[in-house]
Order: C-alpha cells, then sequence, then structure tokens
C-alpha cells in the first residue's frame, strides 16, 4: 500500500467519523423526527415527491454539519432550518411542480361514515394553503402544527424574533379568512 | 397601534390542540374568543392545523433510519474519495510538467544537434531582418519539418494531457 493509498484511507474512514452522531442516536432521532419534517417540508413546498427527496437530503446535511447541539430542541431546529433552505433552495430553482398535491391518498383508512367530512376538510385546508406564501406556509406550521415559540420560528426560518409576531398574525388572519372561519371573512 | 398578540393565545391554542375547545374550558375563555379577533383566528386555524398534522403524519410513508444511514455513509465516503482525489490529481499535473521539463533539459544538454539548431536559432534572432523573414521561414520549414512537427505535437500534447488531467474533477 503507497503513502497516497493510506491517506485516501484515512480519508474515508473519516468520512463517517465526521457524522455529527454515531448510527444508533441518529436512528432514535430520525424515528422521533422524520414524520413531522416530511409533512412540513410537504406543506412548505406542496409537492410530496419533492418532499421525500428533500427529507433525505436534510437528514444527510444534517449529519454533515459540523455543529455541536447543547439540546433535543435546538438539534431539532437545527433540523428544521436545513429543511427550510432546502425548500427555499428547490423553489428558486423551480423545482416545485404542482403545488399542493399533498392530501393523504390513503383515505381509506378513515371510517367509511367520516369519507366525506375528512376528505372535504382536508381540501378546504390544502386549498387556503395554497393561497400562502411558502413563507407564511412554513412560520403557521411551524407555530401551531409543530408549536415551535416565536424565538424557534424566527430560529428556522432566518427573520427577526421582533418582526415575526406581525409577520404570524398577518397570515393567520389570512389563513383564517381563507377557511372562512375567521372574522375577515367575505373580506378577500 | 393594532396588537399583534393576544395574552390568552397560548391557552387558547392549548385548549383547541387537546381537543378541549369548546366544551372542556372556562365560560370567561369562551366569552373572550367571541370577542377577540386573535383568539378567534387562533381557535380557527388551530384546529385545522391539529388535523391537518395528524393527517399528514399518518400518511408521511419515510424511509427506514438504517436505510438513510446508509446512504449517508455512501455518499459521505464518496464525496470524501473525491476531495481526496482531488489533490493527487493536482500532484500528478505537475509531476507531469516536471517530468517533460526534465526531459527536455537533458535532451537539450546532451544533443549536439539541437544546441547548433539552437545556435543557429540565436544567430537568426540576432540577425532577423523583417523582410527576410517569410522566406527563411519559408525555408525553416521545409529543410527541418521533423523539428516543427514535434513542436507542435508537444504543444498539443501538454495542453490536452493537462485537462484530460484536470477534467475528471
Amino acid at each position: 500500500m503507497t503513502f497516497t493509498d493510506v491517506s485516501r484511507a484515512e480519508t474515508l474512514d473519516d468520512a463517517s467519523a465526521a457524522f455529527v452522531m454515531d448510527e444508533d442516536a441518529f436512528r432514535a432521532f430520525y424515528e422521533r423526527t422524520a414524520r413531522g419534517v416530511w409533512a412540513y417540508l410537504a406543506r412548505v413546498t406542496g409537492d410530496r415527491q419533492l418532499a421525500d427527496d428533500l427529507l433525505q437530503e436534510t437528514f444527510y446535511r444534517f449529519l454533515r454539519a459540523a455543529a455541536t447541539h447543547d439540546s433535543e430542541a435546538h438539534r431539532r431546529n437545527s433540523l428544521y432550518r436545513i429543511a427550510t433552505n432546502l425548500a427555499r433552495d428547490a423553489r428558486r430553482r423551480r423545482l416545485i411542480r404542482a403545488p399542493f398535491s399533498v392530501s393523504c391518498n390513503d383515505i381509506e383508512r378513515i371510517p367509511s361514515s367520516e369519507h366525506g367530512g375528512a376528505a372535504e376538510r382536508m381540501a378546504d385546508f390544502t386549498r387556503a394553503m395554497s393561497h400562502l406564501k411558502p413563507r407564511e406556509r412554513a412560520m403557521l406550521w411551524l407555530a401551531y402544527a409543530e408549536g415551535a415559540s416565536h424565538r424557534e420560528i424566527a430560529d428556522v426560518l432566518g427573520l427577526r424574533p421582533g418582526s415575526l409576531k406581525p409577520m404570524l398574525f398577518r397570515a393567520r388572519r389570512k389563513l383564517a379568512a381563507l377557511l372562512g372561519r375567521g372574522p375577515d371573512k367575505g373580506k378577500r | 397601534m393594532k396588537p399583534v398578540e393576544c395574552e390568552f393565545e397560548s391557552e387558547v391554542l392549548s385548549a383547541t390542540l387537546q381537543s378541549r375547545w369548546p366544551d372542556r374550558v372556562d365560560a370567561d375563555l369562551r366569552t373572550h374568543v367571541a370577542a377577540c379577533a386573535i383568539c378567534s383566528d387562533v381557535v380557527t386555524i388551530g384546529g385545522a392545523f391539529d388535523y391537518a398534522r395528524e393527517e399528514m403524519r399518518a400518511c408521511a410513508v419515510v424511509p427506514d433510519s438504517g436505510r438513510v444511514w446508509w446512504l449517508a455513509q455512501l455518499r459521505a465516503r464518496r464525496e470524501a474519495a473525491e476531495a481526496a482525489g482531488r489533490p493527487i490529481t493536482a500532484a500528478q499535473v505537475i509531476a507531469f510538467a516536471c517530468a517533460v521539463g526534465l526531459l527536455g533539459a537533458c535532451f537539450g544538454a546532451t544533443s549536439t544537434w539541437f544546441q547548433s539548431a539552437l545556435a543557429w536559432l540565436g544567430s537568426s534572432v540576432a540577425a532577423f531582418d523583417a523582410k527576410g523573414f517569410l522566406p527563411s521561414a519559408a525555408t525553416l520549414v521545409a529543410g527541418h519539418g521533423a523539428l516543427v512537427i514535434a513542436v507542435a505535437a508537444v504543444l498539443f500534447v501538454v495542453p490536452t494531457a493537462v485537462y484530460l488531467a484536470l477534467g475528471r474533477d
């Protein structure tokens, strides 16, 4: 084995050592967060297929990021920040093809008596979300589906916490009006 | 200034997400929500998001964690190999250029034919006559065709070798 071969082999070993966590820790973290991140990506991009692709890329970049996390929440925020940036990049590259094809197809799992109501409810929600800007969708999903705090949302979206509140207020009001049950109903 | 948040907002959201709204909350909170546009919006969209979140998570089909880890490892190794290969390629190009230069120097130092050609070239440059250049050039090409072809080949081969070596990156 030449010096070059030794150097190359060491580099290959370093590749896995460069991950921010070991396999067991990663698998546990993935099980806790993957579905949530997928749902977030699907809602923000409006494209299930793209969400599938971006999910793997999100976790790969998370693993390769040379970052240390002092808590589970911090780690989770980093993950969502990577997902947000990837979704934004995909939008810039115009990879988001057919918005809002994200409704769940396996409606069979819902009891038959609820089919109509469930499908209609999801369709209403999906239609309303489609009228929001991607950043509005992201901040609302983080706030109301993920239960993130204002500081966490600002961190994930790269916004100042002070400017988040009015933006969140406007997005919420817009969505409530679009859902047809809020105070702004009929203004649009 | 129009308020953008309400002190009861989080309480209303918790009640909505925990399916306590509207039956299992205080009457005071219901009265407040009826009069507060912010909390009214929270009730409206909180329920919708709660339902959508459960629906989306239930229908999400994510790859197995072991598969994601394995693919990440493969990709990391491939990227590491590519990164490791880059300086080696650069070193190979430099070594090739040095070898060509060394061979040229050895050839120049040992070949009497080459030295006489150099001397001839030097005297030609010293006695360069612009008016007689074209006929002289034609005579040179005609008399030393092999030398011209060799120089042209080196001029072509070296850039091509460099291009091919760097092109792999």
